[in-house]
């Protein structure tokens, strides 16, 4: 096996959800030796997510699951028993690093404190994701994706430029979890690089995840009392950014460099260059019917593939809007193949979305999820327990 | 001990606008050295001149003073150099000589072009990591496509399944996709870091905003991969959870987020409503039923939260063991006691014309055992001209003015000359319902960050 970029760093992944399940899949992916610690019987939650493979409810057949578990081992044990707690014990003093996501206070209760691992393994990064931090007032609200996006303030602005009074709508797939994961990879990993950092417990807040996505809009309070509840490109000078229909979808047109002249050489109007619509930001935005009764009828007789390839030519930045089934045949993702195709003993061949980010030397590991508990006896070998001791341990209920 | 995690990483950041700045400021905040570079030709100049202290450009060094440049670039040192001068590529190889991280979200011709591409950086510095960040990708039939976030995000599929069923697909309206493209890179970045750390050698990282965007819906693409189904835009509908809606509550444009992911947070709820009898409606009795009769359950939920205050109810529902959670403004985010609570934001210093300013941490991770610390403001345009060339490079003070005589570097910037602060435009989008105009903002923040706040 080639080298890897994490080759040799040991990650143990305790998380239920998916924010801790993504941080970990990117130390596995990017070739750490991760093992997913899964309560025994039913195993990770993620495991009872949807969707599954030709929607069969079992547990080794979810793409959630499957998806966000690449790469890494899976051994089922019972950290919330006191035997099962010492075995936890005899595992970290073997790893780098332990990501959890439990309530605050819970691995406490067990017995398993960031205080009492550090005395067994000085240089352990241990990593908790919870929706709001480990102190605060909201530390034991209650909360899930859809509740944290809304609190960190990315929700408010999600309306359309052209109805600002319509409900807010959450941004789709799970967004707060997936940006708290990433936040959580970086965090992990530079106290890994740190050559000061001796052991570090990190604190990861869900909801201020969402609130560091802001970006510029943030500022529009404190600098100008402003709080958005949508974002007009206008004020950027861009004329739209609406999504606008089309023959077969749906298309954005955000024009960039080739300026809003060119759309009127797109809808085959050369006359319409001077036209204030085009011309002007403050047109677009007093009257948004003219601009449309001007561009709809030739977007609906186009595709957005037709409209893009033209306009693109044109030095116009426009975009089809893709649907998550459009994506495996886009010819750039083909291209860069970036989907990738592996192996997996109950679900035979499976395609998932790949690599991040592509690094020249130490590209992103391909690999499935594991079976539960696929790994017990490789693992819990590997620190000393003797194929009794799993004897005795399943029999209990601790494996 | 005081120290930085990132201590004595040494990063250039060619990066400009919004995606590549976010990925550095990352970087910055985890106490890397981020060194800035901009052309006098060409300064980063959107989020430079984009919001303005109090709608008001100073009268001096106006490119100085925007609020969105401060945000995103807290924390770095700025030098100017114009790289399109042979004397400018130069004096880059002799500061990438003395780096670890080369960081760049060009178009994927432009480096290059210059003659600056990963192999001849490797010619200066074999070990250095190199990280571009485009909008989908360096290599491809698509490569040069003209993208913006828009473009990265209609394309990861992302948009597609965001809005509702009766409005066209939705952009997240914040940038979201320059932020994923952005940290994404700072990911990748340290990732070869530790690579590099542990054999010596450096390597060169092609991310496409759009594909570091795939990666975040990948539980969704699952279904087609697997299944062949397209999920479908859905508002604020969950395929496995109802009630999960934003409910209208009291007041101007207030709402609150309500999921209730079993019976028991259900019957939770009809207690707290007072309509216990909803329980044992057979519409309603389990989650497939709920989920089946959503709309009608939402409009049952919706004249209760309409009576009650956002805030108001979200500790009621808590209270009650139900995760719901209000959905916040800008204003009510920089008011938020918990954010401040646990030192979310930090109050910065821009000096004249500016003043204290909260400014949120774009690595938002509390390190035990490490003392956090707050960044230095934004630098100001060539700030660190001196530090960079001459302690760094070991250039002297007339060399340093040769440079600027020549044009290669500069201290004043082109930019758009008079006061484009936009305020007609802001103005007009406010009242056509595009956002809130809080009059008495600066008073607001003095309340909860101290009286010092924005005195210029």
């Amino acid at each position: 096996m080639s080298e890897k970029a994490l080759s040799g760093l040991r990650v143990v992944d305790l998380a239920n959800n998916i924010a801790g399940s993504y941080c970990a899949k990117m130390f596995a992916d990017f070739g750490a030796d991760v093992i997913k610690v899964e309560p025994p019987g039913q195993g990770n939650p993620l495991r009872n997510k949807a969707p599954y493979q030709k929607d069969e409810k079992d547990p080794e057949k979810s793409g959630s699951f499957f998806y966000l578990n690449t790469n890494k081992k899976s051994i089922t044990l019972d950290i919330t028993n006191e035997k099962g707690a010492e075995v936890f014990k005899d595992l970290v003093k073997n790893v780098d690093v332990v990501i959890e996501d439990f309530e605050p206070g819970k691995m406490k209760e067990w017995g398993l404190s960031y205080e009492t691992l550090k005395e067994l393994n000085s240089k352990l990064v241990m990593t908790s994701i919870t929706w709001f931090g480990q102190d605060g007032p909201y530390r034991d609200f209650k909360a899930n994706n859809f509740t944290a996006y809304g609190l960190g303030g990315a929700k408010y602005v999600m309306r359309p430029t052209r109805w600002p009074d319509t409900r807010p709508a959450v941004l789709g797939g799970s967004q707060a979890e997936y940006t708290a994961g990433l936040i959580a990879y970086i965090a992990t990993l530079s106290a890994l690089i740190s050559p000061k950092v001796e052991g570090t417990w990190i604190d990861i807040s869900v909801m201020e995840a969402v609130s560091s996505t802001l970006t510029g809009i943030m500022a529009d309070y404190s600098y100008l009392g402003l709080s958005r509840r949508t974002l007009p490109w206008a004020i950027h000078g861009f004329p739209t950014q609406e999504n606008y229909p089309c023959k077969d979808g749906y298309v954005n047109l955000t024009p960039g460099i080739g300026g809003t002249q060119a759309i009127a050489d797109l809808i085959e109007k050369p006359e319409e260059r001077e036209n204030p619509l085009l011309v002007k930001a403050g047109a677009r935005v007093k009257e948004p019917e003219k601009f449309e009764a001007l561009v709809l009828p030739w977007l609906k007789e186009h595709t957005k593939w037709e409209i893009t390839e033209k306009a693109q030519k044109l030095r116009l930045a426009f975009a089809p809007i893709l649907s998550p089934g459009e994506l495996p045949d886009d010819p750039q993702i083909k291209a860069r193949e970036f989907f990738v195709k592996v192996a997996h003993p109950k679900m035979g061949e499976v395609t998932y979305p790949g690599a991040p980010a592509k690094l020249s030397e130490t590209p992103f590991k391909e690999g499935g999820a594991p079976l539960l508990g696929e790994h017990n006896k490789e693992v819990l070998g590997s620190i000393g327990y003797s194929e009794e001791d799993l004897k005795e341990f399943q029999e209990k209920g601790i494996i | 001990m005081a120290y930085k995690i990132l201590e004595g990483i040494r990063i250039v950041d060619l990066t400009t606008v919004y995606a590549g700045p976010m990925g550095t400021r990352v970087l910055a905040d985890l106490g890397a050295e981020v060194i800035k570079i901009e052309s006098p030709k060409r300064p980063d100049l959107f989020t430079r001149m984009t919001a303005y202290p109090d709608n008001e450009p100073p009268e001096k060094e106006n490119w100085n003073a925007g609020g969105y440049f401060h945000l995103l670039n807290a924390g770095k040192k700025d030098i100017s150099l114009d790289l399109g001068t042979d004397k400018g590529k130069e004096i880059f190889k002799k500061l990438v000589k003395v780096s670890d991280i080369v960081m760049e979200n060009f178009s994927p011709r432009v480096m290059d072009n210059l003659g600056l591409g990963y192999d001849e950086l490797c010619k200066i510095k074999p070990d250095i990591i190199m990280v571009s960040m485009s909008g989908l990708g360096h290599y491809g039939p698509l490569r040069d496509y003209y993208m913006y976030m828009t473009g990265m995000e209609g394309m990861s599929g992302l948009t597609y399944i965001t809005g509702h069923a009766d409005q066209p697909p939705l952009l997240s309206n914040y940038a979201y996709g320059d932020w994923m493209l952005g940290v994404t890179g700072a990911a990748a970045a340290l990732t070869a870091l530790f690579y590099r750390k542990r054999t010596g050698r450096g390597q060169y990282i092609d991310i496409a905003g759009r594909e570091a965007i795939i990666v975040h819906i990948g539980d969704v693409i699952m279904d087609y991969t697997l299944n062949g189904r397209v999920r479908e835009r859905a508002g604020n509908a969950n395929p496995d959870m109802s009630p999960h809606e934003c409910y209208r509550c009291k007041g101007q444009d207030a709402w609150i987020n309500i999921a209730i992911e079993n019976d028991e947070q259900w019957i939770s709820l009809c207690k707290l409503m007072g309509k216990e009898e909803l329980k044992d409606d057979a519409r309603f009795s389990s989650m497939e039923a709920r989920i089946k009769n959503r709309d009608e359950l939402n409009k049952i939920i919706e004249e209760w939260t309409s009576q009650h205050d956002h805030i108001e109810l979200m500790d009621m529902l808590q209270n009650e063991g139900i995760p719901a959670g209000a959905v916040l403004s800008m204003k009510e985010v920089h008011l938020n006691p918990h954010l401040i609570q646990r030192g979310f934001f930090d109050i910065i210093d821009h000096g004249k014309g500016v003043g204290k300013r909260p400014i949120g941490k774009q690595m938002p991770a509390k390190f035990a055992g490490v003392e956090s610390f707050v960044p230095k403001r934004a630098p100001h345009f060539a700030e660190h001209n001196e530090y960079v060339f001459c302690e760094l490079l070991g250039m002297s003070k007339e060399e340093l003015k040769k440079l600027e005589e020549e044009k290669v570097i500069g201290t004043v910037p082109r930019f758009p000359p008079g006061r484009p602060t936009r305020l007609d435009l802001i103005e007009k989008q406010v009242g056509k319902g595009a956002g809130y105009a809080d009059p008495d903002y600066l008073n607001e923040l003095r309340k909860v960050f101290g009286e010092d706040i924005a005195k210029k």
